[in-house]
């Protein structure tokens, strides 16, 4: 099962490594990245940590804009240009394409993330600007954000087009990112329906902000051990959540 | 006797039905179905555009579910992957991966398909031999022609030297050399003792290869048999004009011969297998009627497929003639 999974897996890494257009997308972001340096220059305090700022934003920004771009596809695609059908003719079952798929996706963003790591490495080095650990920390959990927000794009594409996909998963981005806010805003307001509301959209989608220590790694500020373990560990529970029902959906399709 | 071991595909009183569109009405694409396929044999699953043979195919491999029935592969539920390892799959007008090369694809799905390590390599390189593909094994697919995709399609359905192999159209879009080509492997398939489900509307092919057919129309199975049986039966006619026939011995001719009649005024036309024409003729002169002309001909594969969908004899019209056209798309 493992050898299957890791033969979809490489597969779709390597049609990510031969396709010009996720060149394109990373090499925008670096373009971003190195952007910030422009933007900090504009300002007469705390240049060092404009740029980082803009260089995290735009690390997490353009993973999550070719996440939900390629994820929404990813199983799409294959239905679509009929190359699953001699795949699904082996020994594979539907879960085991699934998640090989879902594997090479999140490979391949994380060969993209450290990629851009390594521009926003650079242009800090060359700004003088700090690198920390939290830095570190701070990509490494926007990268797990990324396995998350492919294992959205993945649910939805096992059962919808492309365009009601990346509809749906920039939805659920959005609203994943202000669901903190929105719990926060219910709870001052008094009203306990309202309040209980809004504490179980809190629950059931995703808390995307957990994973944004953008913050902390520019300003130096302490990062606890388990803001770190937790949003992995709840990224892994959710994602793992999301897969399972991906699969019972692709399950029983028709793949006509 | 046939033992139920025999039995490499069995498929049993399966019907789909498909929602079009977003609507709630369902339409029915196979109407309860019943077929088996024999080991060793070459199973020709043959009819028109539409007729429900993809879709047939679709679910014996397990991409769509039956609404209704049963079934099965070599003994296992067609929902089921690990027994795949003994199946091969060519679809029709295949499509892969076009930023692989031929290499890469077959050792691709040498991998999904169980084939270790250290045969994977000489395995593929063997295939690429035998669909004479090796000169452009390291080009990328997007610069295959279409033939050439086609026989990526057969070789990858047999990399892992699967027992039952099924295949929709193979011959679907190639040239006569070509579809020489496929024919021929087709028979070192059979000649290796594999058995074979082909898709086909190219009645030539199905005469040619195939061991038993079912004939399949509307999504209803029409037939199921012996190639010869359904091919070659009384497939030599002749249409006897004669003229001074009474009536009542046409009524015989027609229910001891089978005869089929036309013609105008005085001329009758009688189509008969060419076995009972000597008979007929003595009978006709023996009664006072006058023979005109005796045209002996051919009933093309074509008149016979027609029939057997709409549920005829399995011979034309008086009057039709034979055609070298043996397709029926």
């Amino acid at each position: 099962m493992i050898g299957r999974i890791a033969a979809i897996a490489g597969n779709t890494v390597r049609e990510a490594v031969r396709s010009k257009v996720l060149y394109g997308l990373v090499f925008f972001a670096l373009v971003m990245i190195a952007a910030g340096v422009v933007l900090a220059a504009l300002s007469y305090v705390e240049r060092e940590r404009i740029l980082q700022d803009i260089g995290l934003a735009s690390i997490r920004l353009f993973g999550a804009a070719i996440a939900l771009f390629v994820g929404v596809g990813l199983i799409h695609k294959e239905v679509d240009r009929r190359t699953i059908f001699t795949i699904l003719s082996k020994p594979v079952s539907r879960g085991e394409f699934l998640i090989g798929k879902y594997a090479g996706l999140v490979l391949t963003l994380w060969l993209q993330v450290a990629i851009m790591a390594a521009g926003f490495v650079a242009i800090s080095l060359m700004a003088g600007a700090p690198l920390t650990w939290g830095h570190a920390q701070a990509i490494g959990l926007a990268a797990v954000e990324l396995a998350l927000l492919v294992a959205v794009a993945t649910l939805f594409s096992s059962f919808t087009t492309p365009m009601l996909a990346s509809l749906f998963g920039a939805g659920f981005y959005l609203a994943g990112h202000l669901t903190r806010d929105l719990r926060d805003l219910g709870a001052q307001s008094g009203a306990p329906f309202v309040e209980q509301t809004t504490a179980w959209v809190h629950r059931v989608l995703p808390d995307l902000e957990s994973f944004n220590l953008t913050i902390e790694a520019v300003h130096g500020l302490p990062v606890a051990a388990s803001d770190v373990w937790l949003p992995v560990l709840y990224a892994a529970g959710y994602s793992a959540a999301l897969l399972a029902l991906a699969v019972l959906v692709f399950e029983r399709r028709d793949l006509r | 006797m046939e033992r139920a071991g025999d039995e490499i595909v069995r498929v049993r009183d399966v019907t789909k039905d498909f929602r079009p569109g977003l609507g709630l009405r369902r339409k029915r694409i196979l109407h309860g179905i019943s077929f088996s396929v024999r080991r060793g044999e070459i199973f020709g699953f043959v009819g028109p555009n539409g007729a429900g043979k993809t879709t047939t195919l679709k679910l014996l491999m397990g991409l769509i579910h039956a609404t209704s029935g049963e079934a099965e592969i070599l003994g296992h539920r067609v929902q089921e992957s690990a027994y795949r390892r003994h199946v091969g799959f060519l679809p029709e007008n295949p499509y892969f991966y076009d930023f692989l090369t031929g290499r890469e694809i077959l050792s691709f799905y040498a991998k999904l398909s169980g084939v270790s390590r250290a045969d994977r390599a000489k395995r593929v390189a063997e295939l690429l031999e035998r669909v004479s593909l090796t000169h452009a094994a390291d080009a990328r697919l997007r610069t295959y022609s279409k033939g050439m995709l086609q026989r990526v399609g057969i070789a990858q359905a047999l990399v892992h030297d699967p027992q039952v192999v099924f295949l929709d159209e193979p011959m679907s879009g190639l040239d006569p050399i070509g579809r020489k080509e496929i024919r021929d492997l087709i028979l070192e398939l059979h000649a290796d003792g594999k058995t074979v489900f082909m898709n086909t509307h190219i009645l030539s092919d199905v005469e040619m290869v195939c061991d038993r057919v079912a004939i399949i129309a509307e999504g209803r199975i029409r037939y199921e048999g012996p190639t010869e049986d359904f091919l070659g039966a009384d497939r030599q006619v002749s249409d006897v004009v004669v003229t001074g026939i009474a009536p009542e011995l046409i009524e015989r001719f027609e229910q001891e011969y089978g005869a089929q009649v036309g013609g105008r005024g005085d001329h009758i036309e009688l189509r008969v297998p060419e076995k009972h024409v000597s008979d007929l003729a003595r009978a006709a002169l023996g009664a006072g009627a006058e023979l005109r002309s005796v045209t002996p001909h051919r009933v093309s594969l074509e008149s016979i497929f027609l029939s057997a969908v709409e549920g005829g004899t399995g011979t034309p019209e008086p009057g039709e003639r034979a055609q070298g056209q043996e397709g029926v798309s």
